[in-house]
């Protein structure tokens, strides 16, 4: 109740403070912008008291809240029961709105110092706006009765919650989803500030104020995708830390659309040029992050994706189109009335000029958006062409980057050697020369060791090149001034992590290896030796492998278990990190020594009273053991244990009474077979409701037959294993990136502004 | 300027045609065998599993195989690199990507199964409270 209402108290007050700004920058008046103020303020109070809210209902086990009940359960420890908060598509929504409006107050404050404050905190202010709205239609303070209308009674408060998936029960859990949503959060700022400048018609001053948060959105979006990826290789076993899945499309096409703009921003900061490039880019920023949004929310990839994208409705569909509209369209007819008044400076520069290498640069880095996009949205286009949804295969992506991935590597090399303006054709072939050799040399000396493909040996060489020419051009700077030292170290790192992708996901070899109990297998260069399972919490098994090579063993424990949350197999690999490699192994599957080879297996379907033969024995369905007693609830949800009783019989013998039973608690449902003279067992496998009242309902029976001398055999552990070389390269490169990027925001920042532009 | 815009017109026509080559090319279209037999290319393949054959797991060249009816009641050999997903036994249908190879025979490097989602509750899974 009180949740909905702050919800809309919330939204009331963002119209009000956008009008109030709004009506600011047309009167002037002052007064207007205290009350815009005052109003953002509220609405942020109001947006920081929902989401205290929200998780005060998740600590307390409110499970009357149908998003409560949907995503947590009292058996959770408390950090995966806080990260529950944004497990579900309203908590994740609630989460990007609170990151906005902390970002928003920290906007207001700036801008408030920085000039511009009606203008962007009316457009930042409408992006609070689209999610308070989208928080209105998708509540998280639904109650179930209001969810399940007719069939649950009000009032009623379940007793405990479905919990939460376990493939999202660890820490990465924990840290992962807010590092992604801040980032998601600051990428509307530049977007904020480009729509302020075309309102305002001052076309220039505005990249000054708005790089650092560019930066900042950067940095944290890409520090998210990096958790993200590293989330989805050591844990989620997906085989690797890219898997080009929309989910990580969705937050990689904004990130490189940023980057592109970083590096038009910074043209334009130093010769003037690309004002409308820079307007259009950062608005673009902002589209780039709500379209993906709309891929992976609104239900259109279908079930072509391996997340389970759970149709939202269609309110929330046409809600995210109309935010997508409103927001591009908005922006791009704004842009495009203003787009002959924005002054184009003159060329000054020339193609061998570092604003030239920038451009191309930021043009390969948006085609690269493109590209991604287009396979992303795959199942809309085809759904579009076809009338039926289909994926790219995802060597779609590897190979048309590919060609784009050289060009990029080139000229983050080329971009930081050449002058801005223009270099002399011998300035340029001095600082070529070292570069472009040492590069060769690299691309030559790999060759003999399986650097075979014409394009893999170009990108080697492309980002060999990038790598020395920003070592050069770091070192000089670092003697001189180390604190412009950001962008060197950037590029160093983009280079280093192109390395890394081609060493790991080129040179890696997998092989599927079973190993059967104590018997040592050779597989990979290592001496592999299962040694048996362990139980872990709850029914989750961890296998044990010790790996030898070189004399010196070590254990790798894989742990694979059955999900009845999933209804399927997780298998949670484990790594071996080395300086050079990673070694990977992930379980696949366990055959046990009993039903090991072919497994003999037969099942049936019966009506009551039916007779069959199975395995050589005559078998028939007598009725259903329904307990008369049925425990209705222990505080863990309902149980259910239903039982058949069959009759079986061989020639010859007394027949005998089985019942094997099935029993069902919290949607788990656990066998309980029934044995045969140490033969057979027999298993309940599914029972099927009569579709009218004539027929009685059908059980299906497996019976499984023990070969006999079976019973000494080992079990066989089938696992995959990969040695991923120089994965380290891959995660430095990365973290590299990363710090090059904090450096420059730390540099901006202590810049003081052109002129206090405190004039509103 | 003249000569730019001519080199920048033909790139990005080349990458226009490039990309959307590679984009239908790498179209991985659901279908079943007689679609797959005929696209020879790498599909997925849609359908349920016999479950009145055998379906083994062959340790020796880690291969899974299984017997796959189409939507038009054809039927054909299917073999996995790797094991079988623990709950195919449980699956209402399987996808398996890959392609044919010259024996009839459906070579697939990834089996996909699709299973009654647990995702989606109902009021049923709230509780007894009517």
């Amino acid at each position: 109740m009180i949740g909905g209402i702050l919800v809309k108290l919330a939204f009331v007050a963002c119209i009000l403070s956008i009008l109030s700004y709004a009506q600011s920058y047309r009167t002037g008046r002052s007064v207007f912008l205290t009350l815009g103020r005052a109003l953002y303020h509220t609405t942020v109070a109001a947006i920081v008291t929902i989401a205290a809210l929200q998780l005060y209902l998740i600590l307390t086990h409110q499970f009357q809240f149908t998003y409560v009940w949907s995503y947590s359960s009292r058996d959770l420890s408390l950090p995966l029961l806080i990260s529950t908060f944004y497990a579900g598509q309203e908590g994740s929504f609630l989460l990007w709105t609170l990151f906005t409006g902390i970002i928003g107050i920290a906007l207001l404050r700036y801008t408030q110092r920085h000039g511009a404050e009606s203008t962007v905190m009316a457009a930042f202010g409408s992006i609070t706006l689209m999610l308070l709205l989208m928080l209105i239609v998708k509540s998280p303070f639904t109650y179930v009765w209001e969810t399940w209308p007719g069939e649950v009674a009000a009032g009623f408060v379940p007793a405990e919650g479905r919990g939460l998936n376990p493939l999202l029960q660890n820490y990465w859990m924990v840290i992962h989803p807010q590092v992604l949503f801040s980032g998601f959060a600051a990428m509307g700022v530049p977007y904020a500030f480009a729509v302020s400048a075309l309102i305002r018609r001052e076309y220039e001053s505005w990249i000054r104020p708005a790089a650092p948060w560019l930066v900042f959105g950067v940095l944290v979006l890409g520090l998210g995708i990096m958790l993200g990826g590293y989330w989805a290789y050591e844990t989620l076993g997906w085989g690797g830390y890219w898997g080009w899945d929309p989910v990580e499309n969705s937050s990689l096409v904004p990130w490189i659309v940023g980057v592109a703009t970083i590096h038009t921003m910074l043209t334009q900061r130093k010769s003037g040029a690309f004002i409308r490039t820079n307007l259009a880019l950062s608005i673009l920023c902002f589209l780039a992050v709500l379209y993906s949004t709309f891929l992976t929310r609104s239900g259109v990839l279908g079930d072509t994706s391996v997340h389970s994208f759970v149709d939202p409705g269609m309110w929330v569909y046409w809600l995210l189109v109309g935010t997508i509209a409103v927001f591009g369209g908005g922006a791009v007819v704004l842009l495009a009335k203003r787009w002959k008044d924005v002054p184009v400076a003159p060329t000054k520069h020339s193609s061998s000029s570092r604003e030239f290498a920038l451009f191309l640069g930021a043009a390969a880095l948006i085609a690269t958006a493109v590209l991604i996009t287009i396979g992303t949205s795959a199942p809309l286009i085809t759904e579009i062409l076809y009338g039926a949804k289909s994926a790219v295969d995802i060597s779609y992506y590897a190979r048309t980057i590919l060609p784009l991935g050289i060009a990029i590597g080139v000229l983050a090399g080329l971009g930081q050697l050449l002058w801005w303006n223009r270099t002399s054709a011998a300035e340029m072939l001095t600082s070529l020369r070292a570069p472009v050799l040492l590069a060769v040399a690299v691309t030559a000396l790999l060759i003999p060791f399986g650097l075979s493909d014409p394009l893999l040996a170009l990108f080697v060489w492309g980002a060999v090149f990038a790598l020395v020419s920003n070592a050069i051009v770091g070192y000089r700077v670092f003697t001189g001034n180390p604190r412009f030292m950001g962008g060197a170290v950037a590029h160093v790192g983009v280079a280093v992590m192109f390395l890394g992708f081609v060493a790991s996901s080129e040179f890696d070899t997998t092989e599927t290896v079973s190993l059967r109990e104590g018997e040592p297998v050779e597989a990979l260069g290592y001496l592999m030796t299962y040694t048996g399972y362990q139980q872990q919490e709850g029914e989750r098994y961890a296998f044990n492998i010790s790996v030898e090579r070189d004399g010196r063993s070590r254990t790798v424990a894989p742990v694979m278990y059955f999900s009845a949350y999933n209804n399927g197999l997780i298998r949670n690999p484990d790594i071996i990190n080395l300086i050079g490699r990673d070694l990977y192994v992930a379980a696949l599957a366990l055959e046990e020594g009993g039903k090991a080879g072919q497994e003999d297996l037969e099942r049936s379907s019966f009506q009551q009273g039916e007779k069959r033969t199975m395995q050589g024995l005559e078998v028939m369905f007598l009725g259903f053991e329904i307990p008369v007693v049925q425990p209705v609830s222990d505080g863990g949800g309902e149980r259910r244990r239903i039982g058949v009783r069959l009759l079986v019989q061989v020639p010859g013998k007394e027949p005998v009474l089985l019942t094997p039973y099935s029993r069902a608690h919290r949607g788990e449902v656990t066998d309980e077979p029934a044995l045969y003279d140490d033969a057979v067992t027999f298993s309940i496998a599914g029972v099927t409701l009569p579709d009218t009242e004539q027929e009685t309902p059908r059980v299906e029976i497996v019976a499984r037959k023990h070969t006999s001398g079976a019973a000494g055999e080992k079990d066989i552990l089938v696992v995959e294993a990969s040695v991923k070389p120089l994965i380290n390269l891959v995660w430095s490169g990365v973290i590299m990136l990363l710090v090059g990027l904090g450096t420059t925001i730390v540099r901006r920042s202590r810049e003081r502004p052109a002129s206090r532009g405190g004039v509103e | 300027m003249k000569p730019k815009v001519i080199a920048a017109s033909v790139i990005v026509v080349v990458f226009v045609v490039f990309g959307a080559y590679s984009f239908f090319d790498s179209n991985l279209e659901y279908t079943n065998i007689e679609g797959a037999m005929k696209k020879g290319k790498k599909v997925q393949l849609v359908g349920t599993w016999n479950k009145e054959k055998d379906a083994t797991f062959d340790s020796r060249t880690s291969t899974f195989t299984f017997y796959l009816i189409d939507d038009a009641g054809r039927e054909c050999k299917v073999v996995l690199a790797g094991a079988a997903p623990n709950n195919f036994e449980l699956a209402a249908s399987v996808v398996a990507k890959g392609r044919f190879t010259g024996e009839g025979t459906f070579e697939a490097s990834e089996l996909l199964t699709k299973c009654p989602s647990k995702y989606e509750a109902e009021a049923a899974d709230v509780g007894k409270a009517g």
